[in-house]
C-alpha cells in the first residue's frame, strides 16, 4: 500500500510545480535505466517505472510485468509499456505478452486516463485512447501513478475531468457531444462491476489511432486471443475468483478486442495527425532496446498509410474475432438457471449463455417460447403449462374460422382463396429437403399450411406473405406442436412482422440502418456503395428477412471467390442438409437473445460485407455483380466466425451503431401502436 | 476482365407467385427442373451466352418474386432491361389476369425510354399439368391479348419438360438485341474498363 498516493491530487498546479524537478530526471526507486534519460536523436525518457502489470487472469503466476515509460521527441510525447521477457514460462505467455505490449503510443492518440486507488490491493490506472476503447488496466506494483500523470502534465495539456475527480482529460475535448461520450465511457467503465456478465461498450470516436498499427503480422491475434478466453472461461468457473479483479479483466479483455478491431477497421478510413513519415522518424530515433520490439513494423510503415486509397490492400486483417463460441447449453447447464419452480432466476446470464454457445437440440423446445417472448422468464413451470393449454384452445378457435368455411362460400372468397392458394404454393417449396419436411403428403407440410393459414387470420390485416414459411418451418421442426408453434410463430412476428409489411418498411429501415452502420465501421465500403450505386443494400434483402436462412451447404466450407456461378451449382438441386437447418437454428436463438444488441442481425451483415470488402472492391463489382455474389455465399458463412466478427464489429459500434438505427426497427418493438396495413392491394 | 467484355442483355422475367419463373430461366441455361424450387426472396439472376449472327452476347435472366407485395424492390432490379418477360399459369386465371398489371408496374418502375416499343414476350407456362385437362386460360384468348398490346411475341411452354423454352428464349434475346441502340451494339469489346463503359446502360459493367 502506498498511503501517499491514495491523497487526490488536490491542488493540481501546485503539485506538478512541486514535482518538476524531480520528475525531469528519471525517477522511481526502482529504476536502475538513468542513462536513458537522453538520447541523441531528441527521443528523451521523461519517465520510467518498473514492475507495472497487467493481470489477464486473476492467477498471480499469469501477471505480465514489464517497464511503463513516457517519451518525449520534438513535441511529441509517447507512452510505451514493454513486458519483461518471460522467465520460460512457455509460448502461451509469450504470445500474451505480444499481445498486450504497448507501442509508443502518441498522446495526441490519448483521450482520457484515470487513475484507481483502492483501499486493498495496487493502484492502477486504464488509458483510454481517443477512439474510445482502453489498453487493460496497468498496474502500479511500486506505486508512481502521481508521478505519472505529473510528468504528462508538464508536456501535454492535461485536466482533470469535470465529473470524475479521478479521470484525467488529455488535450482539451471542446466537443461537448465527445466530452459526453467521454464521460459516459468512465462510468461505464466503473458500472460494468455491477453487472459482472455485462460486456463493455466502447464507443469509438470518428478518429483514429494510427499507433494501433504497429500491431503487424507477426502475431497471431486470434490464437493468443483464443488461448487467453480459454483461461478466462476456466477463471469463471473458479468459485473463489475475485470479482473486482474479473470485472476488470472483463472489461480489458473485452476493450482489447476492440481495440484491435477499431485499429483493423478504422485504420484505412482516417488519417491521423501522426503521420507514417514522423512515426517511421520516431521509431527509428529510439534507443536499441526500444526499437527491437519495434523494428517488424517500421519496415510496413511506409505502406500502410496508401492503403486507404487501394482497395485491394484492405483486406489484410479483417478478421476480427469476438470472443470464443461455447458449446451450447445442456440439460444441467439449464437446470441451475431454474429456481424450484421453474422460473428463470437470471434471465440477463441465460441470454448471455446462449448468445455464446446456443442451446442444446432437446433444449430448444422450452428455451426457444422464453427466448420469443410467448412465455416470460418469471413464470413458473405450472404457469406455463397452464398457458399452453389455454393457448391451444384459442388456437383451436382461430384456426376454425377458416376451417369452417365452406366452399360456396369459399366461391365468394377471394381474398381467402386467394391467400390460401399462396400459402399452399409455399409450404410445398418450404425446406422440402430436410426429412422433417420431405416426401408426397407429408403432415407436417399441412401443419405449415394450417399455421400459415390460422395466421393469416389471426392478423388478417399483414395476411400471408412469403418469407413466412421459412420462418415458421424451423419453429415447427422444434416445436412439433401446432398450437405451440404457432403462438412462438406469433411472437416472432410482433419484431419480424413489419418485415412483411406492404410498404416494406420494416425492410427498409433496417437496410437503412445497415448502410448507416457501414458508414460508421468501414467508411471506405460505404463510399464505394455510393459510388456504384448500391447504398439501397437490396443485395441483403433476403439476409434481413429471412434472417439468413436459405443456407445452401455445397462443396464445403470454401468460399465461391474462385468463381462459382450459380450455373456450376445446379440451382436446381438446392440440398438445404440438416445440418444447414441447425445452423439456422443456431444463429436464430443468438438473435432472439437481444443480447448485445437487438440488431446483431445487421452486424453479421456487415462482418460478412467486411470479410468479402476486398473481392467486392477489387472486383469493382457493380449492384448487378453484387447481387450476385451475395447470393452465392448463402451455404458458404462460415456461423461461427462470423457471430464473433459480429460481436465484436457491434462492440465496435457501440452506442455509435444503436444511434444509427431508428427507432421501432425490427426487431424492435413498433414505436407506435395500432398498427395500419394498407387493404388495398394484394391478398 | 476486358476480355470478358461482350455485350449484355437483360431480361426481366415477371409474373404471379409460383408460375414457374424460377423454373423456366433454370431449364433454360441450365436444362434442368426440379420439384424443390424456393419460393424466390428478393431477385437473382443466371447468364447464359448466347450466339447471334455470329456475335455473342451474355444474356442475364433477372428472376424476381412473385408477390406483389415485393414489388418496390423492382425499382432496383428492372432499370437498364432490354426486355420483359411477363409469364402466366395456364392453369391459374387469375395469373393471366395480371399480366396487365405486372407489365403496366414494370413500365411505371423501369421506365424505358420508349415504353410504347419495349419489348415484352409472354409465357403461358405449366401447360404439362394434368395433360392440359387443368388448363382454364386458352391459347386463343392470350394471343388475343398479345395482339392488343402491340402484338408481343407469345409461347406456350413446360419448363418442367423443357417444352418450347429454348425457343421462347431465342425470341427474347432477339428482341432484347432490337431494343439496344444501333450505336452500342458495335462498341468494341475492349472499350476501356475505367468507366467509360459503365456509361453505357447496359453494355458493359459485367465484370
Amino acid at each position: 500500500m502506498h498511503e501517499t498516493e491514495l491523497q487526490d491530487l488536490s491542488d493540481d498546479a501546485d503539485y506538478a510545480a512541486s514535482q518538476q524537478q524531480g520528475s525531469r530526471s528519471i525517477s522511481g526507486s526502482d529504476s536502475g535505466k538513468r542513462s536513458m534519460s537522453s538520447e541523441p536523436d531528441g527521443a528523451e525518457v521523461v519517465y520510467l517505472k518498473d514492475n507495472v502489470t497487467i493481470h489477464p487472469t486473476q492467477y498471480a503466476s499469469e501477471r505480465i510485468s514489464g517497464r511503463l515509460r513516457l517519451i518525449k521527441q520534438g513535441s511529441s510525447l509517447f507512452m510505451t509499456w514493454i513486458p519483461y521477457k518471460a522467465h520460460s514460462s512457455g509460448n502461451d505467455s509469450e504470445s500474451d505478452r505480444n499481445l498486450y505490449t504497448i507501442k509508443a503510443v502518441p498522446f495526441t492518440d490519448i483521450r482520457s486516463i484515470r487513475r484507481h486507488t483502492p483501499a486493498f490491493g495496487w493502484q492502477y490506472m486504464i488509458v483510454v485512447l481517443s477512439s474510445g476503447l482502453a489498453f487493460p488496466p496497468l498496474y502500479f506494483y511500486n506505486g508512481g501513478v502521481r508521478e505519472f500523470l505529473a510528468t504528462i502534465k508538464q508536456h501535454v495539456f492535461l485536466v482533470r475531468s469535470a465529473d470524475d475527480a479521478n479521470a484525467f482529460l488529455v488535450n482539451d475535448i471542446q466537443d461537448p457531444l465527445q466530452r459526453t461520450l467521454f464521460s459516459l465511457e468512465l462510468s461505464r467503465a466503473v458500472s460494468v462491476s455491477n453487472v459482472p456478465s455485462a460486456s463493455v461498450s466502447v464507443s469509438p470516436a470518428p478518429s483514429i489511432e494510427n499507433s494501433q498499427r504497429t500491431d503487424g503480422d507477426s502475431y497471431d491475434w486470434s490464437s493468443s486471443i483464443s488461448q487467453y478466453n480459454g483461461r478466462h472461461r476456466q477463471k469463471v468457473q473458479d468459485p473463489a475468483r475475485d470479482l473486482s479483479i474479473q470485472v476488470l479483466e472483463k472489461f480489458s479483455l473485452v476493450t482489447k478486442f476492440a481495440w484491435e478491431t477499431t485499429s483493423i477497421l478504422f485504420r484505412e478510413s482516417h488519417n491521423n495527425d501522426f503521420g507514417a513519415d514522423e512515426r517511421k522518424n520516431f521509431i527509428q530515433s529510439l534507443p536499441d532496446n526500444i526499437r527491437d520490439t519495434e523494428h517488424n513494423n517500421t519496415e510496413k510503415v511506409p505502406e500502410e498509410i496508401p492503403v486507404a486509397s487501394d482497395p485491394l490492400e484492405f483486406d489484410k486483417l479483417t478478421l476480427v474475432w469476438g470472443k470464443p463460441r461455447q458449446p451450447p447449453l445442456g440439460s444441467d447447464e439449464w437446470a441451475t438457471f431454474l429456481d424450484s419452480e421453474g422460473r428463470i432466476m437470471d434471465s440477463k446470464a441465460l441470454r448471455n449463455r446462449i448468445f455464446y454457445g446456443g442451446v442444446e437440440y432437446r433444449l430448444r423446445k422450452e428455451v426457444w417460447k422464453l427466448l420469443l417472448g410467448y412465455h416470460a422468464y418469471d413464470s413458473t413451470l405450472a404457469e406455463r403449462d397452464y398457458l399452453c393449454s389455454i393457448k391451444k384452445t384459442e388456437y383451436e378457435s382461430i384456426k376454425r374460422q377458416w376451417q369452417s368455411i365452406p366452399p360456396e362460400q369459399a366461391k365468394r372468397f377471394t381474398k381467402f382463396r386467394e391467400r390460401k392458394g399462396l400459402v399452399e404454393k409455399d409450404v410445398v417449396r418450404t425446406d422440402r429437403s430436410v426429412s422433417f419436411y420431405d416426401g408426397d403428403d407429408n403432415p407436417n407440410v399441412r401443419l405449415l399450411r394450417d399455421i400459415l393459414l390460422t395466421y393469416s387470420f389471426y392478423n388478417f390485416d399483414l395476411g400471408y406473405c412469403q418469407g413466412m414459411s421459412d420462418l415458421l418451418s424451423p419453429i415447427l421442426f422444434v416445436m412439433e406442436d401446432e398450437s405451440e408453434s404457432f403462438w412462438c410463430f406469433v411472437a416472432l412476428m410482433e419484431r419480424l412482422g413489419p418485415n412483411f409489411n406492404r410498404d416494406q418498411n420494416g425492410m427498409h429501415s433496417q437496410l437503412f440502418a445497415l448502410s448507416k452502420i457501414v458508414e460508421l465501421l468501414d467508411s471506405p465500403l460505404h463510399n464505394y456503395f455510393e459510388q456504384n450505386d448500391c447504398l439501397n443494400y437490396f443485395f441483403c434483402f433476403r439476409w434481413v428477412l429471412i434472417q439468413f436462412k436459405r443456407q445452401r451447404k455445397k462443396r464445403g466450407w470454401g468460399t465461391p471467390e474462385n468463381g462459382g456461378t450459380i450455373e456450376e451449382e445446379e440451382r436446381g438441386e438446392d440440398k438445404l442438409g440438416e445440418f444447414e437447418y441447425e445452423k439456422t437454428m443456431r444463429l436464430w436463438e443468438v438473435l432472439w437473445t437481444h443480447y448485445l444488441s437487438e440488431h446483431l442481425h445487421l452486424y453479421m451483415c456487415v462482418a460478412i460485407l467486411k470479410r468479402y470488402r476486398k473481392k467486392i472492391m477489387g472486383d469493382q463489382m457493380d449492384f448487378d455483380t453484387l447481387l450476385k455474389f451475395i447470393n452465392e455465399l448463402s451455404g458458404h458463412i462460415d456461423l461461427d466466425a462470423t457471430l464473433r466478427d459480429a460481436e465484436a464489429l457491434c462492440i465496435c459500434a457501440g452506442e455509435n451503431g444503436e444511434a444509427c438505427i431508428p427507432a421501432g426497427t425490427p426487431p424492435s418493438l413498433p414505436v407506435e401502436t395500432g398498427l395500419s396495413y394498407s387493404q388495398q392491394d394484394d391478398i | 476482365m476486358a476480355s470478358r467484355r461482350r455485350m449484355l442483355l437483360k431480361v426481366i422475367i415477371l409474373g404471379d407467385s409460383g408460375v414457374g419463373k424460377t423454373s423456366l430461366m433454370n431449364q433454360y441455361v441450365n436444362r434442368k427442373f426440379s420439384n424443390q424450387y424456393k419460393a424466390t426472396i428478393g431477385a437473382d439472376f443466371l447468364t447464359k451466352e448466347v450466339q447471334f449472327e455470329d456475335r455473342l452476347f451474355t444474356l442475364q435472366i433477372w428472376d424476381t418474386a412473385g408477390q406483389e407485395r415485393f414489388q418496390s424492390l423492382g425499382v432496383a432490379f428492372y432499370r437498364g432491361a432490354d426486355c420483359c418477360v411477363l409469364v402466366y399459369d395456364v392453369n391459374v386465371m387469375k395469373s393471366f389476369d395480371n399480366l396487365n398489371n405486372w407489365r403496366e408496374e414494370f413500365l411505371i418502375q423501369a421506365s424505358p425510354s420508349d415504353p410504347e416499343n419495349f419489348p415484352f414476350v409472354v409465357l403461358g407456362n405449366k401447360i404439362d399439368v394434368d395433360g392440359g385437362n387443368s388448363r382454364v386460360v386458352s391459347e386463343k384468348k392470350a394471343k388475343a391479348w398479345c395482339t392488343s398490346k402491340g402484338n408481343i411475341p407469345y409461347f406456350e411452354t413446360s419448363a418442367k419438360e423443357g417444352f418450347n423454352v429454348e425457343a421462347a428464349f431465342q425470341c427474347i434475346a432477339k428482341n432484347a438485341l432490337k431494343n439496344e441502340p444501333e450505336e452500342e451494339i458495335y462498341l468494341p469489346d475492349t472499350i476501356d474498363v475505367a468507366g467509360g463503359g459503365r456509361q453505357q446502360r447496359s453494355s458493359g459493367c459485367e465484370c
